[in-house]
């Protein structure tokens, strides 16, 4: 019976994205059963287009927390891309290549400056995407000068594109398949990404082995910013109207999903998988509530509760288990050499050599 | 207090910084200079001074509180609904102060006791204070408070053109000022700040005033809304949201460190001033609302660029003549 | 005074592959080494050791780069090298390997030992080949350990052993091991002896820094003993004795310090009455009396559980078993403030994470226990704050200055009286002081004792944790032994020193007929 319980305890500190996948089923289920509206396929294509958006804003901010940092300017990064390409785009009339050229582009921009002031400047984080939040959201509203943008400005395609389905997926959840697919292969999958974890273990200690740590500080926030243009671009695609106060306050439900995810401020945990499947259970939740006729005030409030929840119980957790890891002594004892010594073996390491 | 002489550099700095735009603005616009504009100037601070003055405790102890706002909010919210269900509203206004205390306790408990990170926390607690902000209300507003209320908000002191909420503020912030620079509570804040393992190890009550300082937070969160509602004389889901970074951006701008154990209460003033300067003058020098807000995001980063610079400079002062304490040698 | 070292037969290497020349380096006054000179063989493994003080660590911080000699020089196959860093170091093939493993605790074992070079196909991690890569390296070294594992679930000799994989895998040819053993069980123990002889095997040179003399007589080829800053013996593991490395370490002169206290008369009144004190894992049946006005030695070599026992009566961690009489009352530490206000003060080992708060200014340091009872009605009062200061300082003979500076801008000897005066200030029953002149100069140093001492005279019950022989010998009225999280050993002064030490190593008691 321990032992089960310490399995248990052990996969879900590994991969948090279990217990969350648990719960998002749970909930699923409970809300199929017990809802006729939320039977119907027009109600899961609404749930899972809307989570796209707050998807892509939490994937981008996992890059930022996976290396112990925050960043909490992605909403004003979205709103002044989606006003910026909207209008370019409306204009000069770009297809979707051009389109998400520009929003990564703009928002990878964005998201430089924030490096800068981390880097450069030294600035924790915290207060410096505090200050570009500011810098950036008053920039929007400086370009929109009073204005907004309408949908009838944006090229058709744009204004298609969150109807549309590709396949028995609605566009926008492909969409956000697809970068889930991406991320997860960029972060989990190669070095650069293995570096990202490594960093936000323990800081000191990457530094100390000679990994990239300022350069890889500059790549998380520039993909950060670069997703968070994007996900401009699609809020311009699912709203069709962009004005001043666009993506004002959506950071902290960004942030709120990737911690649900089980992404942790602390750096080194967590996965895009993760992060995306919590936006998708605020969304769920949220849509919920909505059948149920729930007011939509509840909405925060349990937004809050999740996270804080979340937060205590992957906290408990870790603790829990690795207090029962070590209490176990697992090594078996080391057999004396015998007489015949061991053949040295050369040593090689493939792969690159250290940068240390 | 620890750095002395350098906070009295960053103070001086920030005097200087407010007298100089102080000029500037009167010079570059008539209007600036009048006792309606200062006044002004003197209102619109004090939301965001008391919850400045709140959340600095936060930070010298080494954490952070991100509801301050979410807790404005709910308190604004429960007083005019309680007032608007008959009760006095100077009673109601207790009513909000106290509720303050209970919100921050509730931050303290998870925080200090569960020993989970407060950015996660309070971020959590401010969409939970928030939602049931709205839940309150709806989506309707109370407004109409009665005249006693309004004029603590809005009026001036006779005889001396000084707002009563301007008043209220720097007794609040004496107040604050004696806690944390003249009390055995205020030098645990600082020594916690710096490094808590040894200020455990010294005795001091960790737990307890860690605790208290999110008491404290909440609580000026509380007298805030009394503010608010008197000002504004409006209390509705989701007022005050837009308070949260200018407070903190008058934190950090006072001197106070983000990483803990430094900061005086005078600074945190001083950088309200400042600020004030800043966005009223900008004002009214025509720039809209938005545009102070990247004027204000700018003296941010200024400030903190001007201190990481002068730390680099004086470090290799330093090594120039080495006076650095002997470690162990063996 | 120095043995002349033959050639290694571990080996046919003709030129070593590391040596020093005539190395030394001083501090502020101190010199740490001066003038060291020895080489190590390809392959072999030799042992450094010393007492506290002897050296050791600046020697090893010159190995891996992080200090510069003053004078001599380092050879690496015969080439003279100068590390700039560490990273310099590391580069030449030296790793080094610490009481505190450094390790990312989200990341697997494999990625740890492959941080920042994993083996890969263009840019995507080549998980089988990492995988069978790190298995192989433990395997090589004997190590069953699943390279999957997340390190946050490994104990810390597990860590240790996935640094060692992680050095090999690295083309290390130097291995420095310090202190390795310190925190391990007796199983971690042969478990790591047989690494570091797999490790030989492979033809890597090993320094092994450690006080655990069994540990030298089993693993190693040769030793260098340093006394002092000096080398002052390199012999041959299979010719010598344990008894002889003591010897050579302890030496045959006695320490300038003169601290008898010829005035000491400690009262028969036990202040302090420990009784089967445990902590699983950590100390086990530790019992103990110090009594009003007498200074009890501590002595002990790191690991032996004599600060986490200190540390269990000043309420920072529990305890699992036992009883503790203080003052004639029942005492359970609940947390060091409850431990002050019974009258328990301890002066920390870690000076500046658990001593001192650094920037906070000297006079609010030395005050921090007493801020209450200076104050009135909780409001802080300058004066009286002053003049304990006053006080304190003259009594410590705290060095002259603004007492407004922050504490970090004092030198070693000067930051560790600031700490003793904040828990002389408190008037305590009972002083706990551990390690008290580490990182302290000689100067400073004397005060302290001379302070320690007069406060025993004075009718405080004293406790002093060190692993300075001379230094305890000197100063206490009786010692007792630490080893392994038990007590070994209990002496009335003038002590045995041989005895004594014998109880530190964990050596079979040994008649004390050998000469002094």
């Amino acid at each position: 019976m321990r032992r089960r319980l310490d399995s248990v305890l052990a996969s879900v500190s590994r991969a948090p994205e279990l217990g969350l996948i648990w719960i998002l089923a749970a909930i699923t289920i409970y809300a199929v059963a017990a809802l006729p509206a939320f039977r119907t396929t027009s109600n899961a294509d609404q749930i899972l287009s809307n989570s796209t958006i707050i998807a892509i804003l939490a994937l981008a901010e996992t890059m930022v927390l996976l290396t112990r940092q925050i960043d909490l300017s992605v909403g004003a990064i979205l709103g002044l891309c989606a006003y910026v390409v909207g209008s370019a785009i409306g204009h000069v009339g770009g297809g979707p290549a051009v389109a998400i050229a520009l929003s990564l582009g703009l928002g990878g921009v964005l998201g430089l400056g924030n490096a800068l002031l981390v880097d450069l400047i030294r600035m924790p984080a915290i207060i410096a995407t505090l200050a570009t939040l500011s810098i950036y959201g008053g920039l929007q509203v400086v370009v929109t000068n009073g204005s907004q943008l309408y949908a009838y400005q944006l090229p058709h395609w744009v204004n298609a594109l969150y109807s549309t389905h590709w396949g028995p997926l609605p566009a926008f959840a492909a969409v956000a398949v697809i970068f889930v697919v991406l991320l997860t292969i960029a972060v989990q999958l190669t070095r650069w990404g293995r570096d990202l974890y490594a960093m936000g273990s323990n800081p000191g200690a990457a530094a100390y082995a000679g990994l990239p740590v300022r350069r890889h500080t500059y790549e998380a926030f520039i993909a950060c910013g670069a997703l968070s243009g994007f996900a401009g671009l699609l809020y311009a695609a699912q709203y069709g109207n962009v004005d001043a106060t666009a993506g004002n306050g959506i950071e902290l439900t960004a942030i709120a999903a990737a911690v649900i995810g089980g992404v942790s401020l602390f750096g080194g945990a967590g996965s895009p998988l993760g992060a995306a499947l919590g936006a998708l259970l605020l969304i769920e939740i949220e849509n919920i509530l909505a059948i149920e006729k729930i007011s939509i005030f509840a909405q925060e409030l349990l937004q809050g509760l999740a996270i804080i929840a979340s937060v205590a119980v992957y906290a408990l957790v870790r603790r829990y288990a690795q207090v029962r890891a070590r209490r176990r002594l697992r090594l078996k004892p080391v057999e004396p050499l015998p007489a015949a010594a061991i053949e040295p073996v050369p040593i090689t390491v493939e792969g690159r050599e250290a940068s240390l | 207090m620890s750095g002395f002489r350098h906070l009295l550099r960053w103070e001086s700095g920030l005097a200087v910084l407010a007298v100089a735009l102080f000029a500037f603005m009167a010079s570059a616009s008539s209007n600036f200079a009048t006792s309606f504009t200062l006044q002004s100037l003197a209102l619109n601070s004090t939301v965001i001074g008391f919850l400045a003055l709140g959340v600095a405790p936060v930070i010298i102890s080494g954490d952070i509180d991100i509801s301050i706002a979410a807790m404005l909010g709910l308190c604004t919210i429960v007083m005019a609904d309680v007032w608007h269900g008959g009760v006095n509203i100077w009673v109601a206004a207790v009513i909000s102060m106290l509720l303050g205390c209970v919100l921050g306790f509730a931050n303290g408990i998870f925080v200090v006791l569960l020993e989970l990170p407060s950015l996660a926390i309070t971020l959590g607690s401010m969409g939970a204070y928030t939602g049931i902000a709205f839940l309150i209300l709806g989506g309707s507003a109370i407004t109409g408070f009665p005249n006693s209320l309004v004029t603590l908000g809005t009026g001036l002191a006779p005889g001396t053109g000084i707002p009563w909420s301007t008043f209220v503020l720097l007794a609040a912030a004496a107040a604050l000022a004696f806690l944390l620079h003249r009390t055995v509570v205020g030098r645990a804040i600082f020594a916690i700040g710096s490094n808590k393992q040894a200020s455990r190890f010294s005795g001091l009550a960790v737990v307890r005033t860690k605790i208290l300082v999110f008491v404290i937070s909440g609580f000026m969160s509380g007298v805030a809304a009394v503010f608010y509602a008197g000002y504004f004389d409006t209390a509705q889901g989701g007022l005050g949201s837009e308070d949260l970074l200018p407070a903190i951006t008058v934190v950090i701008l006072g001197g106070v460190s983000a990483y803990g154990g430094t900061g005086t209460i005078p600074g945190v003033v001083l950088a309200l001033f400042v600020l004030g300067i800043l966005q009223t003058g900008l004002g009214v020098l025509g720039l809209s609302g938005q545009e102070q807000t990247i004027a204000v995001g700018l003296t941010l980063i200024l400030a903190l660029a001007v201190s990481a610079a002068s730390r680099a400079l004086r470090a290799r002062l330093a090594t120039a003549v080495p006076r650095v304490p002997s470690r162990e040698a063996a | 005074m120095t043995q002349t070292l033959p050639d290694s037969a571990a080996t046919g290497a003709a030129s070593p592959v590391v040596e020093l020349r005539g190395v030394r380096h001083g501090f502020e006054g101190v010199q740490a080494l001066r003038g060291v000179s020895f080489e190590v063989g390809a392959g072999e493994v030799v042992g450094l050791i010393g007492e506290n003080g002897a050296g050791k660590s600046t020697l090893v911080k010159i190995l891996t780069g992080v200090l510069q000699p003053d004078e001599g020089s380092l050879l690496l196959h015969g080439e003279p090298v100068r590390f700039a860093s560490p990273r310099a170091a590391r580069h030449a093939g030296i790793a080094a390997m610490y009481q505190e493993p450094l390790i990312f605790p989200d990341l697997s074992v494999a990625e740890n030992i492959f941080v920042g070079r994993q083996p890969s196909r263009s840019v995507f991690v080549d998980w089988s080949a990492m995988q069978e890569q790190a298995h192989g390296f433990l395997r090589r070294l004997g190590i069953e350990l699943d390279p999957k594992t997340p390190a946050r679930d490994l104990s810390v000799a597990e860590r240790q052993l996935v640094e060692i994989a992680k050095a090999l895998s690295l083309g290390a040819q130097i291995v420095i091991l310090d202190e390795p053993t310190a925190v391990l069980s007796a199983r971690e123990v042969d478990r790591l002896l047989e690494i570091v002889r797999r490790l030989r095997e492979h033809g890597i040179t090993l320094l092994y820094i450690t006080h655990r003399l069994d540990e030298v007589m089993q693993v190693t080829d040769r030793v260098v003993v340093l006394r002092d800053g000096e080398k002052v013996a390199d012999v041959r593991t299979a010719e010598t004795t344990m008894r002889d490395l003591v010897r050579s370490m302890v030496g045959q002169e006695l320490a300038a310090l003169e601290q008898k206290r010829r005035d000491a008369q400690p009262s028969e009144e036990v202040m302090l009455d420990a009784r089967g004190l445990t902590r699983y894992g950590y100390f086990e049946d530790v019992s103990f009396q110090v009594r009003r006005g007498e200074i009890l030695g501590v002595f002990g070599l790191v690991g032996a559980g004599r600060t986490e026992v200190a540390q269990a009566l000043f309420g920072i961690d529990p305890i699992d078993a036992g009883s503790i009489v203080l003052d004639g009352r029942p005492f359970v530490p609940r947390s060091p403030r409850h431990a002050i206000r019974s009258g328990v003060a301890y002066l920390p080992e870690n000076r500046l994470l658990n001593g001192l708060v650094a920037p906070l200014a000297i006079r609010l340091n030395m005050t921090m226990t007493i801020w209450s009872a200076l104050a009135r009605l909780g409001i802080v009062r300058e004066r009286p704050i002053d003049r304990s200061v006053d006080d304190l300082a003259r009594r410590v003979r705290l060095q002259r200055g603004s007492r407004r500076r922050p504490a970090s801008t004092l030198s070693g000897g000067n930051q560790q009286k600031v700490v003793l005066s904040k828990w002389l200030a408190t008037h305590p029953k009972v002083l706990i002081l551990d390690e008290p002149t580490h990182g302290v100069d000689v100067g400073a140093k004397a005060d302290v004792l001379r302070i320690v001492a007069e406060h025993a005279t004075a009718g405080v019950a004293v406790v002093v944790i060190s692993s300075e022989l001379e230094e305890i010998k000197d100063l206490s009225d009786r010692v007792i032994v630490m080893q392994a999280g038990t007590v070994s050993g209990e002496f009335a002064t003038p002590v045995d020193e041989d005895r004594v030490v014998a109880a530190a190593y964990g050596l079979q008691h040994e008649t004390a007929e050998t000469p002094t």
